[in-house]
């Protein structure tokens, strides 16, 4: 999961993105619909890293199918301490 | 020019815009995280569009040597195609 944390948030283009989707998960479970009004970013690129963080075990879907919320996953909280040191430049 | 020498250094050309929209994300990045890795990273693609440019550098001046064997044009043109190759998964998982 670190190795993982890494490489997906500070070496790709959307790893920013990434990182704001966690802060944001992190106050509270929210569905693709409100994190996009919430970031300002497309529908269907907070789509596309959800889609990523879910593969990596970051975040999981909870509820019924339309609009579900995400949620960090127990893994994730694991490697906060990670998540924080990596994100720790940033504003 | 022979075909295949022109061939690998249009591929050299590719490869050379690969690294560099790779190096953008990657100083991008490193303005936003200060980590090691992404600076890693970014030395990486330096080194790699260094040696690119050097490639075609002597694609083009050092034509004679190349051209009396078929053999070395092929394998000159399947090296930088394997580079393209390798070149191009990486930057199809860092721009995702």
């Amino acid at each position: 999961m670190e190795k993982a944390l890494w490489y997906l948030l500070t070496a790709t283009r959307g790893g920013e993105n990434r990182v704001r989707i966690i802060r944001t998960l992190s106050d509270q479970p929210l569905n693709a619909n409100r994190l996009a009004d919430e970031l300002d970013v497309g529908y269907k690129t907070i789509r596309h890293h959800l889609d990523v963080l879910e593969s990596h075990g970051v975040v999981e879907a909870g509820g019924e199918k339309y609009g579900q919320l995400y949620f960090l996953t127990d893994q994730f909280e694991h490697s906060r301490d990670t998540f924080e040191q990596i994100t720790k430049h940033l504003e | 020019m022979g075909t295949q020498i022109m061939a690998a250094s249009v591929l050299s050309g590719v490869n050379i815009v690969f690294l560099a929209a790779l190096a953008a994300v990657w100083v991008r990045n490193y303005r936003t995280f200060r980590t090691s890795l992404v600076l890693g990273l970014l030395a990486f693609a330096v080194v790699m569009l260094v040696e690119n440019a050097f490639a075609l550098y002597f694609l083009f001046t050092m034509q004679s040597l190349y051209s009396g064997d078929p053999h070395v044009q092929q394998a000159v043109l399947v090296l930088r195609a394997l580079q393209l190759l390798a070149l191009t998964f990486l930057t199809y998982v860092t721009m995702r």
